[in-house]
């Protein structure tokens, strides 16, 4: 599965894949505000990166909502992980703390010299956003902000199932209609 | 301005809010026809092990979700308010004090349902006031960690998709050293099987000789099945959880992969909630109509016997045996001759334990109480009814047909002393198959091959 448009001089694509397995130069950690990686993705960095990661962590939190570090990512196919502390569990203000979550993450890959990103859906899941939110914020400030032009080449949204796919996979081709 | 919903702390608001989308009528029915009779008190387990402690008591706990129906979704609580009990939450501090009744004084297992003259389910709101607590955030720390697992992962423990796989390599090769057949396979995502074979990741992390045992059997009948290497996860944190869109997503991908490969029937390895979820309330929770047939692997072996296409000896099973029904399986699936048939083919003692069927107790391990360790003191404080249950059955073994269940006997065993063991119909089928004459026609057959390559090669 995978679905691929070409803004300005990037590319956005949705696929379904598992985030912290990709090749890429970075992927977006949906981080807790202390930076401890817990279980679910967090448990697939601490298994396939090695304990480099947790021990770079450690001097760099806690995080306030929208903010996020960088980090290597040690042993795992990517070069880095961005971890962002985005809203969690219906919080106020959510969707506006959301977008601005994901603009400094694309922020940040340009500070850092990272071309290529893989995102998850957002919130979704576990932390409760609905995943057409979720789709809908995650895919339209990307497109906007590749739009602007931006020195990211490649930014990828990882579904976790065909649910997610199915989500994500038409707010790819509304973006680009409102991008136009 | 509404002042009432100004003196409510931010996250109870979300909770009342969100009760009305969740409530169904189903839970209305349950939530208004409790007249408080006491007839269900005694059948929970909680109750029984603390004798004079109101609040264990099934209608009270109900009582604790049901004053917010009253309050904000029924008339009765705006007519008559006090009459009727109805009443709010305000404060974060009141929503913990909700969790620890919720998640730390019932299982869920739906015994007070069986026994209520009215027909309350208490088990299905009390699901939804979890639901609830965990869309703002407020839920054991265990729950979180299990829930998140399984939304990102894909399964509930955690277990990476190279390491399922390297597990269940290693078990074919097991198999192929058992079968004595260097070319016995355990499938992974064979399209067009007749069976797709879903598991408990427990079988990964600490039972994989399930994996093996199932594998035998499936060898030995000739099966011709396959796992699947995504979507293998049967079990649902949702229906422990209240998260419906956890449990739509897990059982969805288990459906997908089904889907994907064009496998003719979907066999649910042993667990409780597995079966339940996954067979029963899966496809509400994905909105979806499943097209393949879907069984219980204590079916598909019990059918093997039956046709013949597997033999079994039950003298391989020596000693005794007792067997502990599953809440999920007896009480909210009704699967409970089955097992109780198989494992008579396969022992030669089985003595049942009493009360048992839809009337058995809880492992105490039910509602995902497994992963909640804060409430693991009151939990094995309620387990002294099952342990009271076991040893008066004088068995060595109790066999269960669930892996959560396992664990559960298994926690309560060990802190009562009673130095029983507990296994599984799979094992005890794989243990009574009379194979030695597969086997020995396999070893001959390689060893000709072989002789016949290493002759052609000289
Ligand atoms: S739940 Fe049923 S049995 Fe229990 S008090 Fe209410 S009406 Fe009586
Ligand atoms: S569902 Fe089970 S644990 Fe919960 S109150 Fe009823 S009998 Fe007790």
């Amino acid at each position: 599965m995978m679905e691929k448009k070409q803004i300005k001089s990037s590319t956005l694509s949705v696929i379904k894949a598992d985030v912290t397995a990709t090749e890429i130069d970075a992927f977006v950690f949906y981080a807790r505000n202390d930076l401890k990686l817990g279980s679910g993705f967090g448990n697939a960095i601490a298994l396939r990166g090695g304990p480099s990661i947790r021990k770079e962590l450690e001097n760099l939190g806690p995080l306030k909502v929208t903010e996020v570090v960088v980090t290597t990512a040690g042993n795992m196919k990517a070069k880095h992980i961005i971890h962002a502390c985005g809203p969690k569990f219906q919080e106020e203000n959510l969707e506006q703390k959301l977008k601005t979550t994901i603009i400094n993450v694309l922020k940040a890959a340009e500070a850092n010299g990272i071309e290529s990103i893989a995102f998850p859906p957002m919130g979704a899941g576990f932390y409760g956003v609905p995943i057409d939110v979720s789709a809908k914020i995650t895919i339209e400030t990307i497109a906007e902000y590749l739009n602007k032009g931006s020195e990211i080449k490649d930014v990828i949204i990882c579904a976790n199932d065909t649910r997610e796919y199915k989500a994500l996979e038409p707010k790819l081709k509304d973006a680009l209609k409102k991008a136009a | 301005m509404n002042t009432e919903k100004n003196k409510r702390s931010y996250k109870a608001q979300k909770v009342i809010d969100r009760m009305g989308q969740k409530l169904t009528r189903q839970m209305v029915g349950s939530l208004t026809a409790c007249v408080h009779c006491g007839m269900c008190t005694d059948s929970c387990h909680y109750v029984l092990a603390n004798p004079g402690d109101p609040t264990f008591a099934p209608a009270y706990k109900a009582d604790k979700i049901r004053k917010l129906f009253k309050q904000h979704y029924d008339w009765t609580g705006k007519v008559f308010p006090k009459w009727v009990k109805a009443g709010s939450v305000y404060t974060d501090e009141e929503l913990q004090e909700l969790k620890d009744i919720v998640f730390g004084k019932c299982t869920n297992c739906r015994r007070c349902t069986v026994n209520c003259p009215m027909g309350v389910d208490l088990a299905t709101f009390n699901r939804m006031a979890r639901g609830l607590l965990c869309h703002v955030g407020i839920m054991p720390e265990g729950v979180e960690y299990v829930a998140k697992e399984q939304w990102e992962i894909g399964n509930q423990m955690g277990v990476l998709k190279e390491d399922y796989i390297e597990t269940v390599e290693w078990q074919e090769e097991e198999l192929q050293s058992e079968m004595e057949d260097p070319t016995a396979k355990i499938p992974i995502d064979k399209p067009d099987s007749n069976i797709v074979y879903v598991i408990n990741p427990r079988e990964i992390k600490h039972d994989p000789r399930s994996i093996l045992d199932a594998a035998k059997i499936f060898y030995a009948a000739g099966e011709d099945y396959t796992m699947p290497s995504e979507g293998w996860d049967m079990t649902n944190f949702g229906l422990f959880n209240g998260d419906d869109e956890l449990g739509g997503a897990v059982a969805g991908r288990v459906y997908d992969k089904v889907e994907e490969l064009r496998g003719k029937k979907l066999v649910i390895s042993e667990c409780g909630h597995g079966y339940r979820s996954t067979r029963c309330e899966g496809p509400n929770w994905a909105k979806k109509d499943i097209t393949f047939d879907a069984e219980s692997s204590v079916i598909t072996m019990l059918e093997y016997i039956k046709q013949g296409k597997i033999k079994v000896d039950k003298t391989k099973n020596p000693g005794s045996y007792t067997f502990h029904d599953s809440c999920n399986n007896a009480r909210s699936c009704g699967l409970t001759e089955e097992p109780r048939e198989l494992l008579s083919l396969v022992v030669e003692d089985f003595r049942e334990m009493y009360p048992n069927r839809a009337e058995n107790y809880c492992c105490t391990g039910g509602g995902g109480a497994m992963s909640m360790a804060e409430y693991r003191p009151s939990r094995l404080k309620s387990a002294k009814i099952k342990a009271d249950q076991l040893a008066a059955t004088g068995t060595k073994t109790v066999v269960t047909s669930c892996h959560n269940c396992v664990d559960g006997l298994t926690d309560l065993i060990g802190h009562y002393k009673l130095g029983m063991d507990v296994t599984q119909l799979v094992n005890l089928v794989a243990n009574a198959l009379v194979i030695d004459d597969i086997v020995e026609e396999n070893k001959k057959k390689y060893a000709e091959k072989e002789e016949v390559s290493s002759g052609s090669a000289q």
